[in-house]
């Protein structure tokens, strides 16, 4: 029988957190799935059903005929061991590389963990000046390489073709060119910091003088570039300084999220929130946007504001620091804004030097330029914005520039580098111009995607781990990008390519020497190795040798620039810009973001992305069209409703999500999805794209913010994923935060809130192992001859990212379930990102005590708060889950784990019901070896399909048992990492006492991969870790203390800092002792 | 009506009755022991592509056990070693040792064509265990206590059982198994050959207290001086090193405290 926790009848008056609207209203949807454990466990589905009658004796006959095929003998299995020794190669450990992942902006520097030539999962490099913490994108990359649905062999008009005939594509073109010295040939790369590639392609204009470079990425920065260029200088780029930042004020800049901007890494902004003194010297956060953001989660101050407004906003914030060129801008303001900015200018400027304001990498150049002279009135460069000489880079023209080019005609082949997917992603105007004008197109890219299907010639592309490449950091630091294993499909990375074109390289596999002949050096390593001797003075091996030892060339970052603004240049952006119009109930405007899991599209293919819930909506496998509160339930809308956007004759029907949180008529749609016949992944078993295609919608390709469209309800309904009522732990102040004031008044008020106030001693029913052996304590855990593993989750850094989650799924061999097996609620991340919504608008004289149901308003909505709490396995030390093991698969360890033993796990799923925290996932299907969209034909599931893909084996960690069917499984503090440090540290304590592993020496995935460095993991019974000191905090407090189960994992309550002359400051991140 | 049984089908079914005792009896008899890892395991000795003799290089040459699995002592896999490490001794241009037997033609051709020998595995844990071999190694247990008496095996054959049980009997009880750091390798390694003077010598020199070494041979007794320690030795364990001697005070002193969770294993 299932134990029911009878949790404390729920006080009406207090602040209230809650995950959905439908959570706080008590709707039936929320409450048909509120303290069920398995949504879909208990009654077989229809298709289920289906499925096992008529699949019964069939099923049958196949297990009895397997019975019999199983041999009694013991298989023959073989060890293979290398012929010749290869260099540091040890069978049975990993060898970590320092690598770096390019991005649009720079690089994320890595360190790559490859087991016996395999790369398996990455790391960040802690060395790197801007290392610490990676996006989950970064995280996830490793899946890419080994995606079986990859772009795999070169394709001609979308049949398959050799790379011979690949390479005689390429020579034909440079004889065509060589004719008209390249007038007719576009070569279009996307934004990337490669000095080589640069190098490489300033070598190929002057070869072909008439060529014409471009640069073109789907989500591009084109106002920002523009307006650095005129405003700034052409060379020189900002770099912002987040330690030395107090006072930061973003228009619609998620730097924290999905609008990564040059600047020091995430970590040095979560540590201006942590603070434990109330001494000040925190950061605070202004933020304004039209949605949530991560970055609007963590804002101290947040407004709810229309994208289109965003310029007016800059312009007010001009104005109070007397910059006069903005006042007509200014005026399009709605009310209320001036209002809500003043005291927050007010207060950048009583923090001069020490202030920043930060927009939107999408807005247009009259926004820039107005935030350039914003910040040089608020003497930020300098101080928190530093102003950089960019190196020597190509000249390559814009976006537009190339559909003019196209337009005109004179272009006859096209060559196509940039990650982004033109004929998809590229608007109607240029794509359409691409086709008609018959443009040869030749491709590079990953997937097998329309540009790759369309073009004439379509190469497949290497993966970064898989090829030589170079990339500066977002502050110039310069890093060598290593290849980790051979290509797995011959791929061509973009600097082969350009040697292709320059006629120094084949492109395909590599062709053996002659016999006894050394083999060839790599051209594109030479090509680096050059651009490295150009960047480090001279070709040093030991300095080469430390460049990739280390990740990075010490002290190569860009030298500071001289520059000044140019005020003239800032009057001519702002007055060329038009005068914005605020959006109305008939003429929406539709703003257009990438997205958490796909990007600009380019992650289709990757199944950990598309399954980690978005972090604002917790929306898995689909994109939708995000509808603030007030305009949703005008509308009269339910999620999954489908609604058409148009503007002009474009237009788009999607499914409406409800978000609260978003601003009134103003609608956020994702970019990326929606892309068709992309495997299993991308899209779905029919070759139907996941998600909705979003990319039409704009009529060129800077626009992400279009206004004036129409919105309209359809009757229809799509089933979305939403995973925001799935494993709920329900109120009982889960959540806790407060102002620094009331942390000032009140440091203990994180043990002070809900039942913790006045729990008696331990009244766990669940007796057992508990707290420090001593002599009273006999039972206890030992402290002095073992480790005790602790973790502390700092909520005051959490930024909600999710790159945990990746990291974990990455680390732990956690299986992808699919859209459907969301739906039914089994998901089998370990770690959940608990997203809440926070309001405390019903305070106690509008509640009232009988009275379960509240009614919010849709302003109450569109301004609540929201925070992140991601939850994993609280490592109980007494583990309700423990005592109701029938066959003792899990059960404590002495150093304070709950283990599981997978092999012994018969699946009564006893364990999960009578989880209080719903941490563990079970694992309903053989979702590593059957096909995701025939798992309910178990054995006699397509025998091509079935299996794990060789490419995916590869991935997996040789240290975790990959999990098969019927087996609940959950965080273990990465066990396997544990004992791997435990038995490190036997090799070097062999005849001596000295067992304890040196002080915080091991991380487990999740805290390596916070970019904020919110997590502590270690040994509590060594008095110097980082985790004893987090326990030490007065915010520390444990989730759900009052039931007993002593978690091992515990929380630090959320400090924020508004300003007390706001509007509204009063209500945020008010305490409540009595909060829910 | 005659009958149509004949009589002694009246006996018939106590007769079967009996029998099938028997077999439920011997069928349970054998099923814990045939169907075990001691018997389905132990003696398993296939033949292997190259005819390499254990008896020979270790036994007779003396060869040390890590010239060839090199990493068992910082790796969990105790490796096969490359062709390269036969190739060394046997190859022709390099050691030249009866590079022309035909036993040594499969490492000849492997090192011509790169292609590895696929030697029979014998040891092998299942999937979801994790054995590392550096962790014992390291702290006193020697490839003899789970591979047995390899330097004498003409071909490798299982020795131990290596069931879940056989592990956690050491685990429970290693000072029955613990040995000195040095002669971890030494697979002809007998306590009794040990020098007790030596012995405690050396955990004196490595700074352990005369009196927790008393301690550890009788509890409540106290020394000060080597001399005193071996007279407690000799009248608790008489005249010969015994391993239970060796094993109390090695556990003590390195503090062994082997691990019986079920992460040290299954993860």
């Amino acid at each position: 029988m299932k134990r029911n926790w009878i949790h404390p009848e729920e006080p009406q008056t207090g602040k209230r957190y809650w995950r959905s609207p439908a959570e706080l209203e008590r709707r039936s949807e929320f409450l048909s799935k509120h303290g069920v454990e398995f949504p879909s466990g208990d009654t077989l589905t229809e298709e289920e059903a289906g499925q096992s009658r008529r699949n019964f004796l069939q099923l049958m006959g196949a297990s009895v005929g397997m019975m019999g095929l199983a041999s009694c003998r013991r298989p023959l299995t073989h060890i293979l061991p290398y012929t010749n020794h290869v260099e540091w190669v040890i069978p049975g450990k990993p060898l970590l590389y320092a690598s770096a992942m390019p991005t649009a902006q720079g690089a994320v520097p890595l360190v790559v963990t490859t087991h016996e030539g395999r790369p398996t999962h990455v790391a960040p490099n802690p060395l790197h000046p801007l290392g610490g913490g990676l996006d989950a994108f970064a995280q996830a990359s490793v899946l890419d390489l080994y995606d079986p649905e990859r772009s795999q062999v070169p394709l001609a008009s979308g049949k398959t073709t050799t790379w011979a005939k690949v390479n005689e594509g390429l020579q034909a073109i440079l004889k065509d060119a060589k004719t008209d010295s390249g007038a007719s040939l576009v070569i279009v790369v996307g934004s990337s910091t490669s000095p080589t590639q640069h190098r490489l392609l300033s070598e190929f204009k002057a070869a072909y003088p008439q060529a014409k470079l471009f640069a073109y990425e789907a989500i591009g920065n084109e106002g920002q570039a523009t307006a650095h260029q005129e405003v700034l200088g052409a060379n020189t780029k900002t770099f912002v300084r987040w330690s030395k930042a107090l006072r930061i004020l973003s228009l619609d800049c998620d730097f924290l999220g999905l609008d990564p901007i040059d600047g020091e890494a995430v970590k040095h902004f979560t540590k201006q929130r942590a603070k434990d003194k109330s001494e000040g010297g925190m950061n605070r956060l202004y933020c304004l946007e039209n949605r949530y953001t991560l970055t609007g989660g963590m804002a101290d101050h947040r407004k709810p504001l229309a994208a289109s407004m965003i310029p007016a906003a800059a312009a007010i914030i001009a104005e109070f620091l007397d910059i006069k060129e903005a006042s007509a801008l200014a005026s399009a303001a709605p009310p209320g804004l001036k209002e809500w900015l003043a005291p927050a200018v007010r207060d950048l400027i009583d923090h001069k030097g020490s202030a920043v304001v930060i927009a939107g990498s999408r807005y247009g150049a009259e926004v820039h330029a107005l935030v350039a002279a914003i910040n040089n009135a608020l003497g930020a460069y300098g101080s928190t914005v530093e102003l950089l000489e960019k190196g020597s880079s190509a000249t390559l023209a814009s976006a537009s520039e190339l559909e003019a080019a196209l337009v005109s005609g004179a272009v006859k082949t096209l060559v196509s580098l940039t990650p982004s997917n033109l004929l998809f992603d590229a608007p109607l105007s240029l794509s359409g111009a691409i086709q008609s004008k018959g443009v040869k197109l030749v491709h590079l890219g990953h997937l097998p995607n329309e540009t790759a299907r369309a073009a004439a010639l379509h190469i497949p592309a290497a993966h970064y781990l898989e090829s030589w490449n170079d990339v500066r950091a977002g502050d110039g630091t310069y890093s060598v990008v290593q290849p980790m294993i051979q290509p797995l499909y011959d791929g061509a990375s973009v600097i082969e390519v350009i040697l292709a074109l320059l006629d120094k390289k084949k492109l395909g596999p590599a062709e053996k020497p002659a016999d006894g002949a050394a083999p060839s050096e790599d051209p594109v390593y030479q090509a680096v190795r050059d651009t490295f001797a150009s960047v480090a003075g001279s070709l040093d091996e030991a300095k080469w040798n430390l460049t990739l030892r280390d990740g990075f060339l010490k002290g190569s970052s860009y030298v500071k620039s001289t520059g000044v603004i140019n005020a003239a240049a800032v009057s001519s952006l702002v007055g060329k810009a038009k005068i914005p119009v605020a959006p109305k109930a008939e003429a929406v405007e539709i703003v257009l973001t990438p997205d958490s899991a796909v990007w600009d599209g380019r992650y289709i293919n990757n199944a950990w992305l598309q399954e980690s819930p978005d972090p604002i909506t917790k929306l898995a496998w689909d994109n939708a069209a995000w509808i603030g509160s007030v305009t949703f339930r005008s509308l009269g809308l339910k999620n999954g409703q489908m609604v058409k956007l148009s503007i002009g004759d474009r237009s788009l029907t999607l499914p409406a999500i409800e978000a609260p949180g978003h601003v009134q008529n103003s609608v956020t749609v994702t970019l990326g999805y929606g892309q068709q016949n992309l495997g299993f992944v991308g899209s779905d078993s029919n070759g139907i794209g996941r998600g909705f295609n979003a990319y039409p919608l704009r009529a060129h390709a800077s626009e992400f913010v279009i206004s004036g469209a129409k919105l309209e309800v359809l009757a229809d309904t799509y089933q979305l994923a939403i995973t925001q009522d799935q494993n709920t732990m329900e109120g009982r102040a889960l959540y806790r935060e407060a102002t620094l004031d009331t942390f000032a008044k009140k440091p203990d008020f994180a043990g002070k809130t809900g039942m913790d106030s006045h729990i008696p001693e331990n009244i766990s029913f669940y007796k057992g192992q508990i707290g420090r052996k001593t002599d009273e304590n006999p039972d206890g855990f030992d402290y002095e001859k073992k480790h005790q593993w602790g973790m502390v989750i700092d909520l005051s850094k959490c930024i909600g990212c999710t790159s945990c989650l990746v990291a974990c799924q990455s680390e732990n061999n956690i299986p992808v379930v699919g859209k459907d097996q969301v739906v039914k609620g089994r998901l089998m991340q370990w770690i959940r990102m608990d997203r809440y919504f926070a309001t405390n608008e019903w305070g106690e004289q509008k509640a009232k005590s009988d009275e379960v149901n509240i009614d919010p308003t849709g302003e109450q909505l569109e301004n609540a708060e929201m925070v992140m709490q991601p939850v994993a396995c609280q490592q109980c030390e007494s583990a309700p889950c423990e005592t109701v093991c029938p066959v003792n698969a899990t059960v404590h360890t002495d150093d304070g784990l709950n283990a599981m033993a997978y092999n012994r796990c018969i699946g009564t799923r006893y364990c999960a019901n009578n989880c209080p925290y719903t941490a563990r996932r079970f694992n309903w299907f053989d979702y590593n070896k059957r096909p995701l969209d025939e798992l309910y034909w178990g054995p006699l599931s397509n025998p091509d399909k079935t299996g794990m893909r060789e490419s995916l084996q590869l991935q997996k960690n040789p240290n975790v048992t990959v999990r098969m069917r019927g087996v609940i499984e959950k965080c273990t503090y990465c066990v396997q990492r544990l004992e791997e440090a435990k038995i490190r540290q036997k090799q070097v304590q062999r005849d001596s006492k000295n067992f304890r592993i040196p002080t915080d020496s091991v991380k487990v995935a999740c805290q390596e991969s916070c970019p904020a460095e919110a997590i502590s993991f270690g040994d509590l019974a060594d008095e110097k870790s980082s985790v004893n000191k987090a326990k030490a905090s007065p915010r520390n407090y444990e989730l759900l203390k009052y039931i007993g189960t002593r978690p091992r994992t515990s929380y630090l309550a959320r400090l924020r800092n508004p300003n007390k002359e706001m509007p509204g400051a009063e209500r945020i991140a008010a305490w409540s002792a009595h909060q829910i | 009506m005659g009958n149509f049984f004949p009589r002694w089908t009246n006996w018939l079914p106590l007769k079967l009755a009996v029998a099938a005792g028997f077999i439920v009896f011997g069928v349970s008899l054998a099923v814990p022991y045939y169907f075990t890892p001691k018997y389905t395991r132990v003696g398993y000795e296939p033949t292997q592509p190259v005819p390499f003799s254990h008896k020979i290089h270790a036994g007779q040459l003396g060869l040390d056990c890590r010239y060839c699995h090199s990493f068992a002592e910082v790796s969990s896999h105790a490796n096969v070693p490359t062709n390269q490490t036969c190739y060394n001794c046997h190859g022709p241009g390099k050691g030249n040792i009866k590079s022309a037997s035909p036993k040594l033609e499969k490492v000849i051709k492997a090192a011509e064509t790169g292609k590895p020998i696929e030697w029979v595995k014998i040891h092998k844990a299942p999937d979801y265990v994790y054995f590392n071999h550096s962790a014992h190694l390291n702290r006193g247990i020697s490839c003899q206590n789970c591979h047995g008496q390899i330097n004498e095996m003409e071909v490798v054959k299982h020795a131990e059982p290596h069931s879940m049980g056989w592990c956690l009997e050491c685990h429970r009880n290693p000072e029955e198994k613990l040995r000195p750091l040095d002669q971890i390798t030494n697979l002809n390694y007998k306590p009794e050959q040990l020098n007790r003077a030596g012995f405690y010598e050396g955990l004196l020199k490595k700074g352990i207290k005369a009196d927790e070494i008393a301690d550890t041979i009788e509890s409540g007794k106290k020394a000060s001086q080597l001399d005193e320690i071996l007279a407690l030795a000799s009248g608790k364990y008489g005249e010969k090193v015994t391993q239970l001697e060796v094993g109390t005070q090695l556990k003590k002193h390195w503090q062994v405290q082997p691990p019986e969770n079920c992460t040290t294993c299954h993860r």
